[in-house]
């Protein structure tokens, strides 16, 4: 089972998806997967608060900047379930960590493949992605092509997805509903 | 207390305007009244998150004084832009009243009665 969660800024989205998650794991192995890398003391400031947030719920936490399919590695077997977030931080890492920026396509096809190997492990995987489509602004070339393919790994991720949820202002709303 | 969201020039205010006689209504463009002697009609907050942002910038609290105001007059709507739906802005004031107003937008919507959201003039009731 996969489940996508979109939503922006301060929408409440990380919220929602750590209690869909708890909701959803009974009693199974469950891993955060955490793709924020920390640059500065804001940033810093904001996993303090995610973990804060996540302190009491159980959630095994792997740091996975880049080649997400590696996660796998670091957890146990047995069933389990895992949350990932945030996609939009993968893509900027898999995007901006090496010397030149990568193609929008090139990317796509890693983390597309990286989320399928992931899925299989798992017998539930959440991921929470951002909704950065709306404000009207036209950034630099290298800006747009990577919200483009934040665009294009939503797409794909929500066709593999069993339902697609957009939170907004705490409350889901759903997008692709689950098939009984 | 009802709620209405949705992006820029969606027309929340006309959508809200449709649904009460306007005799009964008084609106408040980014502002939230003060000292009001005797409330007779259902106060509507336009463009609250006008409001938001100037508390930010002069380092009130927008968080405190709301939900207060919410508590004193059960009965008000209120109309925000959402505004997180972006590339986080690269000003770290900017991006602080992105996210102070969505967590605010959030609070209101666990007290709200009635949250719809507006898209091309359209309501969705979401809660």
């Amino acid at each position: 089972m996969m489940t996508l969660i979109i939503g922006g800024s301060g929408s409440g989205k990380s919220a929602y998806a750590e209690d869909y998650m708890i909701s959803l794991s009974e009693e199974k192995k469950k891993y955060y997967i955490a793709t924020m890398q920390v640059f500065d003391e804001e940033e810093q400031k904001k996993i303090e608060k995610h973990r804060v947030l996540r302190s009491g719920k159980n959630f095994c936490t792997i740091e996975q900047f880049i080649g997400i399919q590696n996660a796998v590695r670091k957890m146990e077997a047995g069933e389990k379930t895992a949350l990932l977030e945030c996609m939009s931080n993968l893509i900027a890492n898999e995007m901006f960590l090496g010397a030149m920026p990568k193609k929008e396509e090139v990317v796509t096809q890693k983390i597309v493949k990286g989320i399928e190997m992931l899925r299989k492990e798992l017998s539930h995987l959440v991921i929470v992605s951002n909704n950065v489509f709306e404000d009207g602004t036209v950034y630099d070339e290298t800006t747009m092509e990577y919200i483009r393919a934040i665009g294009k790994i939503n797409e794909k991720l929500a066709i593999m997805a069993d339902e697609v949820i957009e939170v907004v202002v705490g409350i889901p709303v759903p997008i692709k509903k689950r098939q009984a | 207390m009802k709620l209405v969201i949705g992006g820029y020039a969606q027309g929340k205010l006309n959508y809200v305007l449709g649904k009460y006689d306007v005799e009964t209504i008084k609106i408040y463009n980014g502002e939230l009244p003060e000292n009001i002697e005797e409330q007779r009609e259902t106060i509507v907050i336009n463009h609250f998150q006008n409001w938001v942002k100037r508390k930010i910038a002069c380092d009130d609290c927008p968080e405190k004084e709301i939900f207060e105001f919410v508590e004193k007059y059960p009965d008000c709507v209120i109309i925000s832009d959402e505004v997180g739906n972006g590339i986080v802005p690269i000003e770290a004031f900017e991006r602080e009243y992105r996210e102070r107003t969505g967590r605010i937008l959030v609070e209101l919507a666990k007290k709200a009665e009635e949250v719809e959201r507006v898209i091309c003039g359209i309501g969705q009731k979401i809660k």
